[in-house]
């Protein structure tokens, strides 16, 4: 079998990491089977579900829809990379203490959609966090326990 | 039953495993890593219905990576199924609908796999297809499985030419009742197939032991019936078969049957080596499950006061290619078709016919959404006939405290009533308008009742005490998401008024845990609670055994004391600590402590001196839940389309275990009842679904489902449930595309017949409605 | 099964000259369509060229005169956000608002939208009411074109072997307000069918979209509108004239039928707000 697989050099949590993908590898697929990062979820490999929702240079994406090799050179960070942040801790908190989490599978891509939520608009009443996750399906909640949790979240951490 | 003293019983602790799922920790099917692993893919058929001539899998077994290629001629002739056993670990001989798993391969690399299966080839002999259920009865209708009645069911289906299942209830006289009625409103009704978007596709792992043994993870709702599925489909002993299962990413029945998991294993013991298979999310939709189309005719009938006096429904259930878990929701829906109410008269025949279409099976509600959308449709529109207040009509007419439901069984505890007045009171329907209109705009309100049963079949419970007077519980219930783990040690803590961070829970283990049907039916807190009350009370007598030994005093004399402690009543200081006792257990006197309880939900479902019931698939089926639903809808009267405003959602689930849990499982089975009611739909072009992909299939997003969930709990304690509690999983989706339904006609005048109220139907009826007036 | 090979230039005329030189070369602008056509195996191309390194191609510029210039590779969350887009521009910032969902918007680009063209997507029946130009670029030269004349047929374009969409131009707008309006089955879902509206002297410009091969427009209808906007039968007359004018199809989001009742509706409604809104200002 011809290798194609393309050394690449990714910045992955504030670490250079090395792996080796073809050309159609997404970050997704470099980040779980290569660099054991986990937290990102296959749930639909169209972009629709929002479960593989990692940042790159600070901006939530859909991990299946980037190219690993149109990576390079940008700071990759994934749930796995988010615990020194003080946002993402109050939200995992309240995420934890008002039940927002059922199956947790796409507990990390929603927690990396709220923390830019947070990050843009510090108070955002419940529409604004409606219309922020609307792009990570949760088949579980109906949704209501997620967004007093981050509304608990942006109340914490103003005080 | 002892007292809840309140340790942790009625607490909102949050989910033990939540902390792990912030942190990215939590490990599902697809993240379970292992070494020497073959990943397989499979190949689906191209046809609805066709016999297979062969196969030619040279040019697979060429290919780079490819280790083995099954077929249907490498697997035994075993046959799996929940009532009827029907199914193939893969096709054999036949394929039974467009995707259907005909060939598998296992290859280095899933790329690998995926390209080899497009290298199979298989020569089919393409039959004429079934593709409704009329089409299935039709006289002349091709046959799907043509040995029908030679195959195992576990209860007397009514099966032959296409039907696969036939149920029969009767109670009264409903023919003669019809001219008792002053009103009589009668209709037919269909639903659509709905697909379960757990979030996490399915997916399995096979370990191959030395000695040929397989250790099988899997996304899973049972670990007991992924190995009966696959040892009776492979014909394997089960000692050969181990059943695990990781963190499971949501499941709403879809994965309590089989799904890959024999193809995997089958793999597995082909190749010796390792074997995983994920599936896409398009293959999910395409092999796994949907939840049933229903037709249904019903006839409801009442007198001039609205007391109800007969109810006649006739279902035809489409089973899709393999009958699964299909006679059950024929039986359940038409045992719930009447709804919580008091009708002397009432008759429900359903039949459930085999089609060429991918099977339909356990989801949520499990046939009362369907029956629910006709059911609760016609007790508004009998209210609107006689002006009667629909809330007031349904209060006339349930069901009562030890009123029998359909078909003889003694309803114990009941908090109906107190679900209607919670949501009435909360939505403040007596003091508002039930539709106003502002510019295009029109809102509504609407309602609806329901009842769900939790109960059925084996369960057990184990309590260990370890050394130091912890205690850890094994019942085998996967926890799919929903909490089972942290409300099962809650029952646990409570009976041994432990802290409930001195429990832990074993993980489902068909070596190691004892049976428990599954995590389905709305059942776990109910049965596998009440086996952990029984293992605990028999720890519990051990204990007082060793204290009453130690502290030199009758076991008469002891209690519980909160804390892990055993001690004399009205004694303070007179008390050893589990830990003493277990030390004493372990090292001097009697062996370590453990106590097991099993069970088997042991009413009957039929009072034969009271009503008829042929095919009926539970006999055993459980205690009863109530529920009630008011929700404010808005219309656009520009395109038809209806959003839910707000909601309010009560359910009587005996006692509430862990009431965030409980409020969690009424707002998540709001909004997939309303992605029901409102757009989710599964489209057949011919034999081929049409949308199986999240792109084309739509699922409520946070846009779409209302903030103002309102759940309600009511608490009508269950005399034999553990510290009262009864099932809450499903009781909140019943009434979820009934009581939008009823709100839609309030705000347009128009009643839908046929489900999804999508906003092509809903400006139809708005402008049929408009023209009429 | 190899993958494409993914080549990064950092200018224009570097990619350009991929763009000649590879036939089987595809852009890769925000690969949030691209990236799932290939994750579905239905897109394999042999040559990737990145366009996210490319300066050139990104940003809004809004020019003294009101011309604005919104570089291909801009996102569409930038869009969303450009206040600048006001009164006839409005409408194409509302409809990149309305792209999907956040995260997505993050990614995709209004060149890529467009050059893949999906006609229930939201950015064309926009720019063509907003008499938009495409920019077209290959190593040979440079071009533009109405986006009447881009958007060619379902999920086909005007773009030649060797071309790309490098930027689209606004033409300067007035200060009367214009709007984008997308009925669809869920938030984020393509549409059942939508409508840009930019008022226009007397009158207006509409395009429909998901209804057609192509954004649907008019002269006929607008012409009809020119100084009746306010009249009742007047827009009946030219939503009649677009309805008859459409060419939808039946698809999983909703039938034929029912797009072509929508037009009336949704041109009724738009027309009213609009009108209010002027109103109010």
């Amino acid at each position: 079998m011809i290798d194609d697989r393309q050394d690449l050099l990714l910045q992955v949590n504030g670490a250079r990491r090395r792996v080796s993908a073809e050309g159609s590898d997404t970050l997704l697929t470099v980040l779980r089977d290569q660099l054991g990062l986990t937290g990102a979820k296959r749930g639909c490999n169209q972009g629709v579900c929002g479960s593989c929702t990692v940042e790159v240079d600070g901006w939530p994406v859909r991990g299946c829809l980037s190219l690993a090799a149109a990576c390079e050179g940008h700071e990759i960070v994934t749930i796995e990379g988010t615990g020194r942040d003080p946002v993402m801790a109050v939200l995992q908190r309240q995420f934890v203490v008002r039940g927002a989490v059922q199956c947790g599978f796409c507990t990390p891509g929603m927690l990396i959609s709220a923390r830019r939520l947070l990050q843009d608009q510090p108070r955002p009443d419940a529409e604004a966090v409606q219309a922020a996750l609307s792009g990570n399906i949760c088949r579980c909640t109906g949704y209501r326990k997620i967004i007093d949790a981050v509304l608990a979240a942006a109340e914490e951490l103003a005080q | 039953m002892t007292d809840p003293k309140g340790i942790a019983v009625g607490l909102s602790i949050p989910k033990f495993e939540n902390q792990e799922k912030v942190l990215g920790e939590a490990r599902y099917i697809a993240d379970l890593q292992r070494a020497n692993v073959l990943h397989a893919a499979i190949l689906g058929s191209p046809v609805p219905h066709a016999r297979i001539r062969g196969y030619d899998v040279s040019k697979a077994l060429a290919a780079p990576g490819v280790v083995a290629v099954l077929t249907g001629d490498d697997v035994p002739d075993g046959r799996m199924g929940a009532f009827i056993k029907d199914e193939h670990a893969l096709a054999k001989g036949k394929v039974l609908y467009v995707g259907e798993p005909v060939a598998a391969v296992a290859a280095e690399t899933e790329a690998q796999a995926r390209a080899a299966c497009r290298l199979i080839e298989v020569d089919y002999d393409e039959l004429p297809a079934v593709l409704s259920p009329e089409d299935g009865l039709a006289a002349g209708a091709p046959i799907l499985h043509e040995h029908l009645a030679d195959y195992v069911k576990v209860f007397d289906a009514g099966s032959g030419g296409n039907v696969a299942s036939r149920t029969r209830f009767e109670e009264g006289d409903v023919d003669r009742a019809w001219t008792e009625c002053d009103v009589i409103v009668e209709g037919e009704y269909t639903t659509q197939a709905q697909a379960h978007v757990a979030i996490e596709p399915c997916g399995a792992l096979a370990e191959y032991e030395a000695g040929g043994r397989i250790t099988l993870w899997s996304a899973n709702q049972s670990v007991f019936r992924v190995q009966a599925n696959v040892c009776e489909s492979l014909n394997l002993p089960m000692t050969k078969l181990r059943c695990l299962t990781p963190r499971v990413g949501g499941g709403f029945g879809n994965k309590m049957e089989a799904h890959i998991q024999p193809i995997v294993v089958a793999l597995a013991l082909k190749c010796r080596r390792n074997v995983r298979m994920i599936l896409t999310r398009e293959e999910d939709f395409e092999i796994v499950r949907a939840r049933h189309p229903f037709r249904i005719r019903m006839k409801t009938g009442a007198k001039k006061d609205g007391t109800l006096v007969a109810r006649e429904i006739e279902v035809l259930l489409d089973c899709g290619a393999f009958a699964d878990d299909s006679p059950g929701v024929l039986g359940y829906s038409l045992l719930m078709s009447p709804g919580p109410y008091r009708i002397p008269h009432r008759r429900a025949h359903g039949q459930l016919v085999y089609t060429n279409k991918l099977r339909f099976g356990a989801f949520r509600g499990f046939g009362q959404p369907q029956v629910s959308f006709a059911g609760e449709q016609q007790i508004d529109e009998i209210a609107g006939r006689l002006g009667i207040d629909p809330i007031e009509m349904r209060r006339r007419n349930m069901l009562r405290e030890g009123d029998a439901w359909f078909v003889g069984q003694q309803v114990a505890s009941n908090g109906l009533a107190a679900c209607i007045d919670a949501v009435e009171k909360a939505s403040g329907w007596r003091d508002r308008p039930k539709a106003t209109r502002h510019g295009t705009k029109r809102r509504a309100l609407g309602m609806s009742v329901t009842a769900h049963i939790s109960g059925l079949l084996g369960t057990g419970a184990i309590v260990r005490v370890l050394e130091d007077g912890t205690v850890v519980l094994n019942t085998g219930a996967t926890d799919i998401g929903q909490g089972s783990d942290t409300v099962l040690t809650q029952i646990c803590a409570e009976a041994l008024q432990l802290p409930v961070d001195k429990v832990s829970v074993a993980s489902p283990d068909t070596d190691g845990s004892p049976y428990n049907w599954g995590t389905t039916a709305s059942r776990v807190t109910y049965t596998a609670g009440r086996a952990v009350v029984g293992a605990a009370r028999a720890v519990e007598a051990k204990l007082k055994q060793h204290a009453s030994e130690m502290l030199e005093c009758g076991v008469g004399d002891l209690e519980l004391r909160a804390g892990g402690r055993v001690g004399i009543v009205g004694v303070p200081g007179a008390e050893v600590s589990f830990a003493a006792i277990s030390g004493r257990a372990h090292w001097a006197v009697g062996g370590p402590i453990v106590g097991e309880h099993t069970l088997v939900f042991d009413q009957m479902t039929h009072d034969p001196k009271r009503a008829v019931a042929i095919g009926l698939p539970f006999a055993r089926i459980g205690v009863f839940s109530f529920g009630a639903v008011v929700v404010e809808v808005e219309i656009d009267e520009v395109t038809g389309k209806t959003r839910v405003v707000e909601a309010w959602s009560a359910a009587d689930v005996g006692r509430a275990i862990n009431p965030q849990l409980v409020e969690v499982q009424l707002e998540g089975a709001f909004v997939q009842g309303m992605g029901l009611a409102l757009f989710e739909e599964m489209v057949w072009d011919g034999p081929r679904l049409a949308n199986p992909s999240l792109m084309d299939y739509k699922v409520p997003t946070s846009r779409d489902a209302p903030y103002a969930i309102h759940s309600i709990i009511v608490e009508a304690p269950e005399p034999d449930g553990p510290f009262g509690a009864k099932g809450a999983g499903e009781i909140g989706i019943n009434v979820i595309p009934s009581a939008i339904a009823n709100a839609v006609a309030a705000g347009t005048g128009h009643r839908h017949h046929h489900l999804p109220l999508t906003s092509e139907r809903v400006l139809d009826g708005l402008i049929e409605a408009e023209a009429a007036a | 099964m190899t993958g494409p090979r993914l080549v990064r230039p950092a200018t224009l005329d570097a990619a350009l000259a991929v763009l000649a030189e590879e036939p089987d070369a595809r852009c890769l602008a925000g690969g949030a369509t691209l990236v799932a056509m290939m994750n579905a195996g239905l897109a394999e191309p042999g040559v990737l060229v990145a366009l996210d390194g490319i300066a050139e191609l990104r940003g809004i510029t809004v020019a003294d005169d009101g011309r604005v210039r919104i570089g291909a590779m801009t996102r569409h969350r930038e869009t969303a956000a450009d206040m600048r887009l006001a009164g006839g521009h409005a409408v194409v910032r509302q409809a990149a608002s309305v792209i999907a969902n956040a995260v997505v918007r993050n990614m995709g680009t209004m060149g890529g939208s467009i050059a893949f063209f999906d006609p229930a997507a939201d950015y064309p029946p926009a720019l063509v009411a907003a008499d938009a130009e495409i920019e077209l670029a290959s190593a040979a030269a440079t071009r533009r074109l109405a986006a009447r004349e881009f958007f060619v047929d379902w999920y086909t374009t005007a773009i030649e072997p060797g071309e790309m969409v490098t930027a689209i131009h606004l033409p300067p707008a007035g200060t009367q307000p214009s709007i984008y309006r997308k009925h669809a089955r869920t938030s984020g879902d393509y549409a059942i069918a939508s409508l840009a509206l930019v008022l226009d002297g007397a009158g207006a410009r509409v395009a429909v979209g998901a209804c057609g091969p192509v954004p649907l427009r008019s002269d006929a209808a607008e012409a009809v509108l020119a100084g009746r906007l306010a009249d009742h039968d007047a827009v009946a007359e030219a939503a009649a004239l677009l309805a008859a004018a459409a060419d939808p199809v039946d698809d999983v989001r909703g039938s034929a039928d029912y797009r072509r009742r929508l037009i009336p509706r949704l041109l009724q409604a738009a027309i009213s707000e609009l009108l209010d809104t002027r109103e109010a200002a």
